[in-house]
């Protein structure tokens, strides 16, 4: 098999097709979906829909909701730290918040508790990996905000709410929405390199679902450019940040209130005890759990930890039974499969188009009714292409968008998807793009209110763990304003939270209970949670692995 | 599933270990097959945040060359490893207090101005960025050069792990780039605009009408929104 | 004419004026001035020692740059980038084994062929335009001055742009825009160079002698072609102790723009004492 400027030589006779189609689809449309023909779909094709991925919860204060097998597997399992494992009459850290999680959504609640008055010395912030590490540095496409003329904040609710099928909490979409113009010009005035015109005219494209322009972009490393920028504010300000200690469990005080958490550091195995008057969940999303064994776009860490943790203090979740599927991950070469392909190349223009060259679906659906629609050209249709590994995919038109905005446009707007292909001999600027369905986002979570507030006093949640902001389906650019609009209104409300709020005497107690309660729903088991990481060792390696020092 | 064919195994050099791994992995992927199990070194597994960075050598060359190890397919002969962390001094500065002036970054970052531009940096840098122009702009106070040369930088350390001046190219990029988006690139007038109309209440009563709408309404309501081409 | 031009850090930014003013009279001259689309800072001359050669790659590897751009020679105007690039360019091309170390080790860049000649603005002007034909509008008639060479446009000799002992090439460009040039013994002085970073006083010594020599014979402006110079002269008066009058310094360009009948902006607000009230004064601006 010889591969031809990065494909194998048997691909070129469909690329070859995409090309002859190419001229007439310039100009083509394809019409949206009804409502009535999204539910359609979804139910026969979406991966969410099969009843088979997903089970009740058998106890805690979410009994019943339909989860993914892999997320319930976690929450039916032994918490990693009872109490006897560690002593907490010694505090290592003492802080008014404790921020579990380095992303995004953690960094801009930090930054905001700073702003709502905490001194930097009582903030702490605890990741797994480094700060930064997250979900949020991964984003490409853009950040949704309605401040153009033609584009208004209730339009933007419109699109969020109908995108979620009616199931978002409509507090969360309206602070989503109305908070979006201020988050921006936060950005501006942090020097956020949005792309711009000479005027200063904010650059915005269309998304999946949505019926304006409003997705603001810095190329295609737009969540890179806003992670690193508030990383940057955070480390001037020397917010103190302790990298590679994840939160195993959080502590409550005897009043039931957060009141801190175990940390575990990775790399001398050491454990820490951190006091807090209230604590921020910023965990992020569970991409590595790799829910019915799709590829992932998500980041290394991202294992659900807060889900766990949160239900482990009873916390209630919700809209868990929904998994976004990012309609085009990489389908090939092999070795970035499942990796994400931004939208943003839809909003400019290229079409996903079968085997034999033709456009079957609108390009910007909502992205689960996309999702769905691939998944159906490749598997109900047999219309997608076979790669050697024997991963489906369908065409993903990159080259269009030169032609309808000029030579270059690919170069100066999608940089990163250019290298990204480029490094493995494809050249997006000349050869469409094999794609496919990936697991992208946590849709659900933790549940929130306005103000972050979780159902237990003291613990707050921004970012991709919590839910009830998207409903059952999350629009493109609504993610990085999620963890921006509620990770900098968990910094406030915590902070003032902190102001008023005495913490009593620090308890496990909770594990306790919650052993109690497993075994009582029957739930037998040799697993444990949180994750922490995944494991991808070699099968051969692990046959052999000894535990000896 | 059909049976695989075994895939065809090559020798790679894990830190100076010896391993087989099957030929096609990313050398993220290798060394994972061969037994390690990633704390630092593996981040966003995609390309975007750095924490890979790897430095080799291919069998029987001296050149020393770098990589992203979950972007790079591993070679017969690659003798390698990855660079866990890079020490380096940020500067601390409130950006609200700094001017877009030439000699903003040099008196924050005095030491780019020993580059001898020998371009060791530019050699290393895995996402093929001329980062010695970069540096060379910045000294010269080039802001908007500067940030948009360093655009794509990931920070991954390697070049300032090996640049003979003591520089940290990538702080100094960071820093040229919050200078551009907040001083020299112009600020949105429709965006301030925005934020005036909606802290004047402009869309206040409309949102409420929106959070109480039941599920008909809002169905039709989104049924018939026009989209904009 | 087109040629390539090097412009050196400071020209970009506290020696704006310098470069302004070359641009508006290259305009008018016909001389169409390309900066070189990527360059380094040349990194000075105190960097070049002949056996290091890690430091001889700065301004290497600008010569390269302009090959790439398909000529053969480049313009400067700052004293220290020209000496600097034709130091560089005389080691390699007198040292074959020095030029191949290099262009070795520039791995990534094209070779290095040893082709392309440097030539200091004051230089292009008199070979290619001639001093007598410029088109003066605006004769300075009426200001006295002393031209400054300083050290770098000089020395060594191998990179002189003149007679080292006894040059005449400004005197004769100021004398041609209408000028009273006046000769004064400190015109080949060094200014101090850096020592004005650690060693003030040191330059202050010179800035005295060499301006107060200039004043003794009558001159009123200092006129020279370095931003390092025109920093000693010009703003380390405020240091000098000696009692010393206010004495304006000025780049080459500036005069010529005035005298060429040149509307740009002149940049005398980068100056430490403002040339505009002499100048006015003795009807040279008007």
């Amino acid at each position: 098999m010889e591969i031809i400027r990065g494909y194998p030589d048997y691909m070129r006779e469909s690329i070859e097709n995409v090309e002859k189609t190419r001229p007439d689809r310039l100009k083509a449309t394809f019409k949206a979906m009804t409502l009535e023909e999204r539910e359609e779909i979804l139910n026969q094709y979406h991966p969410d829909y099969k009843p088979e991925a997903k089970r009740e919860l058998a106890f805690g204060p979410s009994k019943g909701q339909k989860v993914p097998h892999e997320v319930a597997d976690l929450i039916e399992a032994h918490p990693l730290v009872t109490p006897d494992m560690v002593d907490l009459s010694q505090i290592d850290f003492d802080a008014d918040i404790l921020i579990i999680g380095g992303g995004g959504a953690g960094t801009v609640a930090a930054l905001w508790a700073h702003y709502s008055g905490i001194p930097v010395e009582n903030i702490l912030i605890v990741t797994k990996l480094r700060h930064g590490d997250s979900n949020s540095m991964m984003a490409q496409g853009g950040i949704q905000a309605a401040d153009r003329v033609e584009d208004s904040p209730p339009r933007h609710y419109l699109d969020a709410i109908g995108g979620g099928h009616f199931t978002n909490k409509p507090e969360l979409v309206k602070a989503l929405t109305i908070d979006a113009p201020k988050i921006i010009k936060w950005h501006e005035e942090l020097g956020v390199m949005y792309d711009k015109d000479e005027q200063g005219t904010m650059m915005e494209l269309a998304g999946g679902g949505t019926s304006r322009k409003r997705m603001h972009s810095a190329r295609d490393y737009t969540g890179m450019e806003i992670m690193r920028t508030i990383r940057d504010e955070a480390r001037n300000l020397e917010i103190p940040v302790i990298e590679f200690s994840p939160a195993v469990e959080l502590l409550l005080d005897d009043e039931g209130k957060a009141a801190g958490a175990v940390l575990y550091n990775m790399e001398t195995e050491q454990y820490y005890i951190v006091r807090a008057k209230a604590a921020i969940l910023a965990t992020g999303g569970f991409g590595r759990l790799h829910i019915q064994e799709f590829a992932t776009t998500n980041h290394y860490g991202a294992t659900a930890d807060g889900l766990v943790m949160a239900y482990h203090v009873g916390a209630n979740l919700i809209d868990l039974d929904s998994v976004q599927y990012h309609p085009t991950g990489a389908a090939y070469p092999e070795q970035i499969v499942g990796l994400l392909v931004t939208e943003k190349v839809r909003g400019l223009g290229a079409q996903p188009v079968n085997k034999e060259g033709e456009l079957f679906v609108y390009p910007l659906e909502p992205r689960d009714v996309e999702a769905a629609n691939l998944i159906r050209e490749c598997y109900g249709r047999n219309n997608g292409i076979t790669t050697p590994t024997g991963m489906r995919g369908v065409w993903l038109d990159a080259p269009m968008i030169d032609e309808l905005h000029g030579e270059g446009t690919i170069r100066k707007n999608l940089a990163a998807m250019v290298r990204m292909f480029e490094r493995f001999g494809i050249d997006m600027t000349q050869d469409p793009l094999l794609v496919f369905p990936t697991l992208h986002y946590q849709n659900g979570g933790v549940e929130i209110n306005e103000q972050t507030e979780t159902s237990i006093p003291g613990l707050f949640a921004g970012g991709e763990v919590e839910g009830g902001v998207h409903g059952k389906n999350r629009l493109m650019g609504n993610s990085l304003l999620d963890y921006n609009v509620f990770g900098r209104r968990s910094g406030i409300h915590a902070a003032e939270y902190v102001k008023k709020v005495t913490i009593g005497k620090l308890s496990l107690d909770h594990v306790v209970k919650y052993e109690k309660t497993m075994k009582n729903a029957g739930i037998k088991t040799d697993r444990k949670a949180p994750m922490v990481l995944p494991d991808y060792r070699g099968k051969q390696v692990l046959s052999r692995a000894l535990n000896i020092f | 599933m059909a049976e695989e064919p075994l895939p065809k195994m090559i020798k790679v050099y894990i830190m100076g270990k010896e391993y087989e791994v099957p030929e096609g992995l990313t050398i993220m992927k290798a060394m994972e097959y061969a037994g390690y199990r990633f704390i630092r070194g593996s981040g966003c597994r995609a390309g975007f945040c750095g924490a890979c960075g790897t430095i080799f050598r291919k069998k029987g060359e001296y050149k020393f060359q770098t990589a992203l190890a979950c972007q790079t397919t591993v070679e017969e002969g690659m003798y390698l490893t990855e660079l866990p962390f890079v020490p380096a001094n940020k500067a601390l500065y409130d950006i609200d207090e700094l001017t877009p002036s030439p000699q903003t970054i040099v008196a924050l970052y005095p030491e780019i101005a020993r580059c001898v531009s020998c371009n060791t940096c530019t050699k290393m840098c895995p996402q093929d960025l001329e980062v010695m122009d970069f540096i060379q702009a910045a000294l010269r106070g080039d802001i908007q050069q500067a940030a948009e040369l360093s655009f794509d930088c990931l920070q991954c350390g390697l070049c300032a792990a090996r640049c003979p001046a003591d520089i940290v190219h990538y702080h100094v990029g960071q820093l040229a780039r919050r200078l551009h988006g907040k001083y020299i690139s112009p600020r949105s007038p429709h965006l301030k605009k925005r934020n005036e109309e909606i802290e004047a209440g402009t869309f206040t009563e409309e949102m409420e009408t929106l959070t109480q709408m039941n599920l008909e309404e809002l169905k039709k309501s989104y049924s018939e929104r026009d989209t904009e081409k | 004419m087109k040629i390539p031009y090097y412009p050196g850090c400071t020209l970009k930014s506290t020696a704006k004026n310098f470069e302004n003013t070359t641009l508006a009279v290259s305009q008018a001259l016909d001389i169409e001035l390309i900066e070189l689309p990527r360059w380094n800072c040349c990194g000075t001359v105190y960097s070049l020692s002949s056996d290091d050669l890690m430091h001889q790659l700065a301004p290497i590897r600008n010569l390269i740059r302009v090959q790439d751009m398909g000529y053969d020679n480049v313009t400067t105007l700052c004293s220290m980038c020209y000496n600097t690039l034709e130091q560089a360019n005389q080691l390699v091309k007198s040292d074959p084994e020095k030029l191949e170390k290099m262009n070795s080790f520039m791995d990534r860049e094209e070779d290095y062929a040893g082709g392309v000649d440097v030539i200091h603005y004051l230089t292009l002007l008199r070979d290619t335009i001639g001093f007598e034909t410029l088109p003066v509008k605006n004769s300075l008639d009426g200001l006295t001055v002393v031209p400054y060479y300083g050290c770098l446009l000089l020395r060594p000799e191998e990179v002189s742009i003149d007679n080292p002992e006894a040059p005449t090439i400004m005197t004769d460009l100021l004398t041609a825009l209408g000028a009273t040039v006046i000769d004064h013994p400190y015109k080949l002085e060094c200014c101090g160079s850096y020592h004005t970073v650690d060693y003030k006083d040191v330059v202050c010594e010179k800035t005295f002698s060499i301006l107060s020599s200039a004043q003794e014979r009558g001159a009123e402006a200092v006129v020279l072609s370095c931003p390092l110079c025109e920093f000693n002269l010009d703003f380390r008066q405020k240091d000098v102790e000696q009692e010393l009058v206010p004495m304006p310094i000025l780049y080459f360009s500036q005069l010529l723009a005035i005298a060429l009948g040149i509307n740009c902006d002149l940049g005398f607000d980068q100056h430490y004492v403002n040339p505009e009230p002499l100048l006015k004064k003795k009807g040279v601006l008007r």
